[in-house]
């Protein structure tokens, strides 16, 4: 791709301005604030429109810092370029209201709308591969040690991704991060839901320990009352038990003794009365008399004997079963507590079941995670088979413009698996962080001369530097100079310095001057 | 006649196990159940239905009790009562024995019942479940007496599991009202003649929504039935629309107001939609601090525009990165997957400028 002519109708500080190039080397010579980054950015604008921000970025997008002072209503021009061997032009009307983009074939007059805001002209070289390739800017770092780092990250993406334009590693620890918050919310929410079910099932062992009381208060209720039994016999109440049973024995031997006390009396008195009579003997009567009377005395003894007896058995009976029915109640009650317990106890563990099925619930963080994941996995195969592609490529080709840019002082660029660097001379290899600054640049340089070539294929692109080289001795200019003019692509160096025409001129390079 | 038709009492329950508010739920469940009889004995209806699922889960014999003291407070008012599929009459269910006040009708059978009024020619129709899942379809057969009078159908269930209905074929037999429970949002199946009056309070964070129960009066000679909200509070589905100018601090700000305006007792189902700027990174996890918040979703997407994206990046990683996704047809994951990947990789980037 060559740019032949760009006119700027109006854009940024520039108007109605034409600007010729040639096809090899071109120097933009100016001040700062001439106008040279406004070049720049008109030449990116005519091949890929001017993109609005939305919202509060809008205030400091290339369309606001861009819009022309005068005259906003023809914001934009006319560029001239040939590419794959045709020329095109390109007209652009950048302003919002009248929006207009036009692609002229002008070897075979087909013409092509396109949007003028964002539309690309050539589909195979994107804004990604433009900003890597086409355009090299000043360098950012100002200390050697950043630009260890920078190099190094370079390096590190394009073994990575394959693909100089991301940064790998800091992009999948961002993603890491990320998932990091969400597992730890999975984690906690997880052990919150667990807490909970702790809870019921603590709760669960607190009910079964009370039922497990109840059960032995009951077991022992019901061994007292078959004590109680085993003295009372099955049915105290119905009058037929053990000790109804003694109570009766006790009173029929009560009702012999008062019937023994009647025979005895009646036997006295009829012996008194009748026996005299028989044996003619008073004595006689006398003694069979009180023999009765002794017989009867002891009876009526017995009798009492027994009344008392009765009245024991009596009053123990009564309390036996008053006991007996106090134990009932008592078994009841516990029965009743018991069945409501166990009722507790099974809606408990129904409960137990709902928090398992809680634990087990699909939560947002876990959709968070697997999207997460799916883009590491993404990013990750995508890289896997750009680096196969490049990553060697790379290092050759960065190892051989930095030779000649050097003079062949330095010959490769080696790197291990940590990304530390070195550069091969003739004798050594030397770890980038001893290079002089300078030497960094040369090799930041390289590294983004060969990945712009990588990036971009058969066709050779503009390159425009915009003041790259001054950190460059004479030597380093000069020999980095002869290798642009020697790559046979057009090269737009923008510079406020006279040092790169003088040296163009004593090394007998052609160039096309444009003073801005 | 004034009837008041409600279900799905669920008292015993404990809804959100694990946030702030369970507690309290549990017992604003037992509340408003008291505050509806409260309000029925200050002015009382005729007939009190309970469609099934007083309680959420069988229950003991202290809760009958409390129960059926509340019923007796309110003596002029004829209770029908049914045991639904949470609380069955299980074997050892203490509803076997519990006796209930005079003016409590419990439907003990598992085949329909029907009972007349005792004051008013109204004939009530009803079962208990005995069992956690009824597949038979047993309303199937009702069929109102050729009585004068209002004929009421008290049914719950209604899917697969838990005695399918058609709630129309049932209408169309003759009942004046069918009064269901078991689908805890309220809906009106036919205007004035079948509905579900819904939970009484909202049992879990799924029941969206107003609830309450179905107040009934006949006015010259028709039955007419209104829904009354009664429960202390709501669920609630809150959505944020995010744009590009949205921060952290301005969401919070606006869900702050929106909660305050729609009542900072509800309970919210935070979801953020919209397209937020790309540079937003947000803490959902803070948004839940602003409130009775059950989740947060964020289904709002960063405000690319990809096909642009896809241009500009066109034959470099982010590029053949947005293309798998864009070849690939996505669903929400993958959506979620582009985005996030795509941020990391943007921002990350060094493109123009180093």
């Amino acid at each position: 791709m060559i740019i032949r002519r760009i006119a700027i109708r109006n854009f940024g500080k520039l108007h109605d301005r034409t600007i010729e190039l040639a096809p090899g080397m071109n120097v933009l010579y100016g001040e700062n604030e001439s106008g040279k980054s406004t070049f720049h950015t008109f030449v990116r604008s005519m091949l890929y429109g001017v993109r609005r921000q939305r919202g509060r970025a809008a205030k400091n997008d290339t369309y606001s810092s861009f819009e022309p002072w005068e005259d906003p209503t023809s914001f934009g021009g006319t560029l001239w370029l040939e590419y794959g061997g045709k020329n095109y032009r390109i007209t652009r009307n950048f302003y919002k209201e009248k929006q207009l983009g036009e692609v002229l074939c002008e070897d075979n007059g087909e013409v092509r709308k396109v949007n003028g805001a964002a539309d690309a002209i050539f589909e195979n070289v994107s804004e990604a591969v433009y900003d890597n390739t086409v355009s090299v800017a000043q360098l950012k770092s100002v200390t050697g040690k950043e630009l260890v780092d920078e190099l190094r990250n370079y390096m590190a993406g394009y073994q990575g991704a394959g693909d100089c334009t991301v940064d790998l590693g800091r992009a999948m620890q961002m993603l890491k991060m990320t998932r990091k918050g969400f597992l730890a919310q999975e984690e906690r929410r997880k052990r919150e839901a667990e807490a909970e079910q702790e809870k019921v099932s603590s709760n669960i062992e607190f009910v079964q320990k009370e039922i497990w009381d109840l059960e032995e208060k009951k077991a022992q209720i019901e061994k007292k009352e078959r004590s109680l039994q085993a003295r009372t016999g099955d049915s105290i109440k119905e009058g037929d038990s053990l000790l109804d049973q003694g109570i009766r024995e006790i009173r029929e031997k009560m009702l012999l003794s008062e019937a023994g006390v009647f025979a005895a009396l009646l036997m006295g008195i009829l012996g008194i009365v009748f026996l005299p009579g028989i044996y003619g003997s008073v004595w006689v009567g006398v003694s069979v008399g009180a023999a009765a009377a002794a017989v009867a005395a002891g009876a009526v003894f017995l009798r009492l004997r027994f009344a008392r007896e009765i009245r024991i058995r009596e009053r123990h009976k009564t309390r036996l079963v008053s006991a007996g029915e106090e134990l009932k109640w008592k078994k009841e009650e516990i029965s009743g507590a018991l069945e409501e317990k166990r009722m507790a106890l099974d809606n408990l563990k129904e409960d137990f079941l709902e928090c398992e099925g809680e634990k087990s619930r699909i939560t947002p963080e876990q959709g968070e995670i697997q999207a997460l994941n799916l883009a590491m996995d993404r990013i990750e195969s995508l890289s896997g088979s750009f680096s196969r592609q490049v990553g060697g490529r790379l290092r050759q080709r960065t190892s051989a413009i930095l030779c000649e840019i050097t003079g062949g002082k330095y010959r490769e660029l080696l790197m291990d698996e940590d990304f530390q660097m070195w550069v091969n001379t003739d004798l050594k290899t030397v770890p980038v962080e001893r290079l002089s600054r300078g030497t960094l640049e040369q090799i930041y340089f390289a590294l983004r001369m060969s990945a712009g070539e990588l990036l971009c294929g058969k066709e050779k692109y503009p390159v425009i530097l915009d003041d790259v080289f001054g950190m460059y001795d004479e030597e380093r200019l000069s020999a980095v100079l002869h290798w642009l003019a020697k790559e046979n692509r057009q090269v737009i160096l923008c510079t406020c310095h006279e040092r790169e025409m003088e040296i163009l001129e004593r090394e007998g390079i052609d160039f096309h001057k444009v003073s801005m | 006649m004034r009837f008041i038709h409600l279900a799905d009492v669920h008292l015993g329950a404990v809804p959100d196990r694990g946030c702030s508010w369970s507690e309290e739920r549990e017992k604003e469940i037992w509340e408003t159940f008291r505050r509806v009889i409260a309000d029925i004995r200050r002015n009382p209806v005729d007939l009190l239905f309970v469609a099934g699922d007083l309680f959420h889960r069988q229950p003991l014999l202290r809760e009958l009790r409390e129960v059926n003291y509340l019923f007796s407070t309110i003596p002029d008012t004829r209770i029908y009562l049914m045991a639904g599929n949470h609380d069955p009459i299980s074997r050892e269910s203490f509803y076997n024995t519990f006796v209930w006040e005079p003016n409590v009708v419990f439907f003990r059978e598992e085949t329909l019942t029907c009972v007349k009024d005792e004051k008013l020619d109204v004939y009530v129709y009803g079962l208990s479940y005995h069992h956690r899942e009824i597949r038979e379809a047993l309303y199937e057969k009702a069929e109102p007496r050729r009585e004068e009078g209002m004929h009421i159908l008290l049914a719950h269930g209604g899917d697969r599991e838990h005695i399918p209905l058609n709630v129309f074929a049932l209408s169309a037999k003759g009942f004046d009202y069918i009064a269901l429970g078991h689908i805890h949002k309220p809906q009106v199946l036919l205007r004035d003649r079948a509905a579900y009056s819904g939970a009484l309070e909202p049992i879990d964070r799924n029941d969206l929504g107003p609830h309450g129960y179905i107040e009934g009066r006949v006015v010259n000679g028709r039955l007419r039935t209104e829904f009354i909200p009664f429960a202390s509070r709501s669920y609630q589905q809150l959505i944020l629309s995010l744009h590009e100018e949205t921060t952290q601090l301005s969401l919070e700000d606006a869900m702050k107001t929106e909660i305050f305006r729609r009542g900072g007792q509800n309970i919210y189902r935070v979801i953020l939609q919209g397209l937020r700027s790309p540079d937003l990174l947000l803490i959902p996890e803070k948004l839940k601090k602003l409130g009775n918040i059950t989740e947060v979703l964020d289904e709002s997407s960063p405000a690319y525009d990809m096909q642009a994206l896809y241009q500009r990046y066109s034959g470099t990683l982010i590029g053949d990165y947005i293309g798998w996704f864009l070849n690939h047809g996505m669903n929400e994951t993958e959506k979620k997957a582009l985005y996030y990947g795509l941020q990391a990789l943007l921002e990350t980037s060094r493109t123009s400028g180093k």
